[in-house]
């Protein structure tokens, strides 16, 4: 256990620790640019030099290990001067492209230079120029002129999904990252260097020109694309999500998301359903509100009682299924589990084949006989048995024809999200609220309750609500008694109601999420984590979203 | 009896519709234009028919053009009746003033010679409060509501001062017919000094101008409603449902100066020059209109040189010193009519 | 620094001030002086006849915003949202978009300043790294009788642009 003096602080660190961690754990900063907490050291960017005691030359924080007696000075005159040089070596060819960098207001570079540099230029020769706005597959653009050569790119691709796609090509001032020739850089986890490069070189199709960042508001919350429920954080921008980005969680995703989740928000956005229908009545109304349905909804439950059944969807929180499942069985539904395919694609990173983000919560809150799945519900729906059937979810994983499977069904009934083609044929939609627009918890496949957080308002307004709001009223109308006001209340309920969610609470569950059957004990490291997020990566501001400035909007 | 009828009617258009109506159209562009020079200012000046511009007279015909097309606008009100009404109970009385006021010596430039002309005027002169009160009050508005009261409680202090005022005129003249008044101050004091009303009750016409002013509800008196800054009882109305209740006050200025100058200004008597008919009957006319313009003009330098008052300010102004000062009036006049009398027997 | 109290004495009336009338007199013999000297002799008045007349603006007027132009004559803005960012009235809307020549990358595919909304500060020209808009034309809000037109656009903002003297991309580049 060597004791070190970092700055004059004392501190007792394991063997094998280095400095740049000790300091971490210190609170002091020291700048990096190829250090990544993810990826192996490279140490070539030369930032984070520090001044050791007795050492002839500075050492390369992130890369010189603590030994005992070691005296560490991070704030000297000459290192100063070192990180002065540095950065303008760093900076001798770079463009300076900040107004069109898509990286500007996140960019590591930007922050070095106006804490550690601010000096201006005093190259008199023409820049060296590179490739500009290079395609390096179907999602990423390289700008090689902007690139600080820190290598994180290349030993992402060698060491986290192995396909090794990035290089570094020619020598001195003339080296530029490419693939090799003939290849693209496509593979599931690809955006994930776009986020671990400092600088502006590698920015994503997708969001490119999109948004300047700093106008953006920040929401944790949790990818429901796949059933491992990775951490990410939404940006968004005038009520309208511009990405997702990964956040760190030790005990689900590390610092990476794979790209389809990542992109998942288009999903959300482009097929909304946001007017109510119903087709079943002629309304002498001109328009017809989502009250109006879900009280036609809720006449039809009653009247069919047991004749009727719920479809859940495996991704929605478990607030939602609480709730769903109380009213099912007050009605006497028969009730099936739902969703999206569970054949997706699978590897050992990321990605699950359960396309679906809470089939483990659901279960949990289900009791201990598991719901049928979508196979028995068109077996008992293809035998004439419901007369009224209730849909949670505008996605179901079901067979090519889902009219012809419901044609004897006499009231279809749907809270929908997003379109799909059940939602056309269906006689009652009830529009919802998308995951982004509400709070709530959901387990992943390990059976981490995780929090997914409110990033944008309910749009539009009166028209939208979370599942769980639609099923209060349907069960009011339908004569039960129905208190829960917010998505914090149904929890609690949860709790009290289920062992294995035993002393949770919405704060307790945090950023990081809890076990289940944890006993609302957190099994992680939250000190050794903080220290783990990328140390250069910028804070965000984090949203909430009833006190936005007039900005934000 | 026609010819009395054909006769009456000719002599209100003659007065009211060529006269009055005219210069309290021509007061609104003079109005606007005397402000202007007053403030170094150049004035309306844009309205042109055909290319002429002609100091911008033609504002008039604009600004009918545009009362008469703006929206006409109704309150929510529960009195709709009585807010189409209100515009025409501000402007009828006002117009009826004339109906006493002696244009000229003789029967012809007088609509009715009403032995109690005098009084008619403040009899008729009081009633314009109802036109504000009622308008405001129907146009269900509180700010409307607030200015109406403030109106009121101005008209009638100082109503009262107005009428004590004139009693000095009466004991003089010993006469409320306005006929005789002007003609008793046809003679001259001492030989050489006409037996005006200002020359003989200075005190009278200055408290004389100022309750009128007042009544006028003019600067520096415009509480009751100040254009651009006070919400007053007209503001619901728009159109020509306005332009009737600004008019009003315009032909209430030309009240004010007929009356005034009948009162205080020898009426149609030139000074100096006795008798009637023929050319002087024509230019004894003039006269009167001249004195009428001049007073007319008095008002509004008035309105252009003083700020506003305080609300105090004016209740304490009317009932602290104009009503002690008019009553102050009236006994001096009594002991010098005293002295004079005796004398003269 | 202690505040220091200058007690103000007001001045006391006389009863010639008080008493209105002198007073009164006075400022009616002020403004009947001012009227017949405009009126008839010579003109005191300040007014200009504005659209045959006009007057000179000081250098630093900030007017109607324009958006300046490469040597190409395309718009100089490369769409960095500083001058957005800056506006205090949030009335600048930008659209950026890919350029096909990579060495221009960015430009405003849609750029609009609400007139309407914009408080004339300055603070976008300040912003702007590229010398790309400015507020120099000199030229008023015009008025017009919607709202929309006040909504300029792009091709609007550019008619009054011109070249800038400045070298686009720094001096290195
Ligand atoms: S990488 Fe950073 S410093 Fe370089 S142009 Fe982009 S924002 Fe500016
Ligand atoms: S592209 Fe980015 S991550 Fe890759 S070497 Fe260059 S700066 Fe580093
Ligand atoms: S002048 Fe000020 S308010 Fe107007 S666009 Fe520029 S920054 Fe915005
Ligand atoms: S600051 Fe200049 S370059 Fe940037 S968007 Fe505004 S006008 Fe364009
Ligand atoms: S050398 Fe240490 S962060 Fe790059």
């Amino acid at each position: 256990m060597p004791t070190l003096k970092i700055d004059g602080q004392e501190i007792q660190v394991e063997k094998g620790t280095t400095i740049l961690q000790a300091a971490q754990r210190l609170g002091i900063r020291i700048p990096t640019f190829c250090y990544h907490p993810g990826l192996s050291i490279a140490a070539n960017c030369r930032m984070c030099l520090v001044e050791v005691a007795k050492s002839p030359k500075p050492m390369p924080a992130c890369h010189a290990q603590c030994a005992d007696g070691m005296e560490v000075f991070t704030n000297t005159q000459k290192v100063q001067e070192t990180q002065k040089a540095i950065l303008e070596f760093i900076l001798l060819n770079h463009p300076v492209d900040c107004p069109i960098c898509d990286q500007a207001g996140e960019c590591v570079l930007q922050d070095n230079y106006a804490d550690y540099s601010l000096s201006p230029s005093r190259l008199f020769t023409k820049k060296v120029h590179k490739a500009k706005a290079k395609p390096l597959g179907p999602k990423i653009i390289l700008d090689a002129e902007r690139c600080i050569l820190c290598t994180r790119c290349v030993r992402f691709g060698d060491e986290i999904t192995k396909t090794g796609e990035l290089r570094v090509m020619s020598r001195g001032e003339h080296s530029e990252i490419t693939t090799f020739p003939g290849k693209t850089l496509d593979n599931p986890y690809s955006l994930n260097v776009v986020d671990i490069c400092p600088v502006g070189a590698l920015t994503s199709i997708d969001f490119r020109f999109k948004r300047r960042v700093w106008f953006m508001s920040a929401t944790r919350s949790v990818c429901t694309e796949c059933a491992r429920g990775c951490n990410i954080r939404i940006d968004s921008f005038q009520n309208k999500i511009e990405r997702y980005v990964p956040n760190y969680n030790p005990k689900v995703n590390q610092w990476w998301i794979c790209d389809s989740g990542r992109m998942s928000h288009t999903r959300w956005t482009a097929n909304r359903v946001t007017e109510p229908r119903n087709t079943r009545t002629e309304s002498s109304k001109t328009a017809i509100s989502t009250r109006d349905v879900a009280d036609e909804m809720a006449k039809a439950l009653v009247t069919s009682g047991k004749a009727s059944a719920f479809v859940l969807d495996a991704s929605m929180p478990n607030e939602d299924a609480f709730v769903a499942l109380r009213l099912a069985r007050a009605v006497g539904s028969r009730l099936y589990l739902g969703g999206r395919a569970q054949n997706g694609p699978q590897d050992e990173l990321l990605r699950l084949a359960d396309r679906n983000a809470n089939r483990t919560g659901i279960s949990a809150i289900a009791g201990p006989s598991p719901l049928p799945g979508l196979a028995e519900f068109q077996k008992d729906v293809a035998s004439g048995a419901f007369k009224t059937v209730l849909f949670i979810g505008g996605e179901h994983e079901g067979p090519d024809k889902w009219a012809k499977l419901l044609e004897k069904v006499s009231v279809i009934g749907v809270l929908a999200d997003i379109r799909s083609d059940l939602v056309d044929i269906a006689h009652i939609v009830i529009p919802a609220a998308v995951p982004q627009m509400r709070e709530g918890t959901v387990v992943n496949s390990h059976g981490r309750v995780q929090r997914i957080r409110q990033a944008i308002r309910l749009e539009p307004a009166g028209v939208v609500f979370p599942y769980w709001r639609i099923l209060k009223r349907i069960a009011t109308t339908a004569g039960l008694e129905a208190t829960w006001n917010s998505e914090r209340a149904i929890f609690g309920e949860i709790v009290a109601s289920m062992p294995q969610f035993a002393e949770m609470t919405y704060d307790k569950l945090g950023d990081l999420g809890l076990p289940l059957g944890s006993n609302g004990l957190s099994d992680v490291d939250v000190d050794a984590a903080t220290r783990n997020i990328d140390p250069s990566a910028p804070q965000y501001r984090k949203t909430n979203i009833n006190s936005r400035m007039p900005w934000q909007h | 009896m026609l010819e009395l009828i054909l006769l009456s009617v000719a002599k209100v258009m003659g007065i009211v519709m060529v006269f009055v109506m005219a210069v309290a159209a021509l007061l609104t562009w003079i109005e606007r234009k005397q402000s202007a020079l007053i403030q170094n200012r150049v004035g309306p000046n844009r309205a042109s028919v055909a290319g002429l511009r002609l100091g911008g007279i033609f504002h008039l015909a604009a600004d009918a053009v545009k009362m008469l097309t703006k929206e006409d606008f109704d309150p929510e009100t529960d009195n709709p009746l009585m807010f189409r009404l209100a515009p025409f109970l501000a402007v009828v009385p006002v117009m009826l003033l004339f109906a006493v006021i002696p244009f000229g010596p003789g029967e012809h430039f007088l609509i009715s010679n009403v032995g109690v002309g005098a009084l008619f005027i403040l009899a008729v002169s009081s009633l314009g409060v109802y036109g504000s009160t009622i308008g405001a009050w129907a146009s269900n508005n509180n700010f409307a509501m607030l200015g109406s009261i403030r109106t009121t409680a101005q008209m009638i202090s100082y109503e009262v001062s107005m009428g004590l005022n004139l009693v000095g005129i009466f004991m003089i003249y010993e006469s409320v017919n306005l006929q005789d008044i002007v003609i008793e101050q046809g003679s001259l004091i001492w030989g050489w000094l006409p037996a005006w009303g200002i020359v003989l009750q200075p005190l009278a016409f200055i408290l004389f101008m100022t309750a009128s002013i007042a009544e006028t509800k003019r600067a520096p008196f415009d509480l009751p409603e100040g254009e651009s800054e006070i919400v007053g009882y007209f503001v619901e109305f728009s159109s020509m449902r306005f332009g009737l209740l600004a008019l009003s006050e315009f032909i209430g200025i030309v009240a004010v100066g007929a009356t005034a100058a009948v009162l205080f200004l020898g009426g149609w008597q030139i000074p100096w020059v006795q008798g009637t008919g023929g050319w002087l009957t024509v230019a004894q006319v003039g006269a009167m209109i001249l004195k009428t313009l001049f007073v007319v003009w008095l008002q509004m330098a008035i309105r252009w040189t003083l700020p506003r008052f305080r609300y105090d300010q004016l209740m304490r102004l009317g009932w602290q010193y104009l009503l002690p000062l008019s009553l102050l009036n009236i006994f001096i006049t009594g002991v010098v009519l005293m002295f004079v009398e005796q004398g003269r027997i | 620094m202690a505040a220091t109290v200058r007690p103000v004495q007001r001045k006391e009336f006389k009863f010639r001030e008080s008493s209105y009338l002198p007073e009164v007199l006075r400022g009616l013999a002020i403004t009947t002086r001012q009227f017949w000297r405009n009126l008839v002799g010579q003109r005191d008045i300040v007014t200009l006849q504005y659209p045959e007349v006009k007057k000179r603006y000081p250098n630093r007027f900030r007017g109607r915003h324009r958006l300046m132009l490469r040597d190409d004559g395309q718009v100089r803005c490369v769409a960095c949202m500083l001058c957005s960012t800056a506006c205090p009235a949030n009335c600048i809307h930008i659209v950026a978009a890919e350029h096909t020549n990579t060495s221009i990358e960015k430009f405003p595919q849609k750029f609009e300043i609400d007139l309407l909304v914009c408080i004339y500060c300055g603070f976008c020209e300040e912003a702007c790294p590229c010398d790309a808009i400015r507020m120099d034309s000199g030229r008023h809000s015009l008025p017009t009788f919607s709202r929309s037109p006040q909504n300029i656009g792009k091709i609007d903002l550019m008619e009054i642009g011109s070249l800038s003297i400045a070298k686009q991309g720094g001096k290195n580049a």
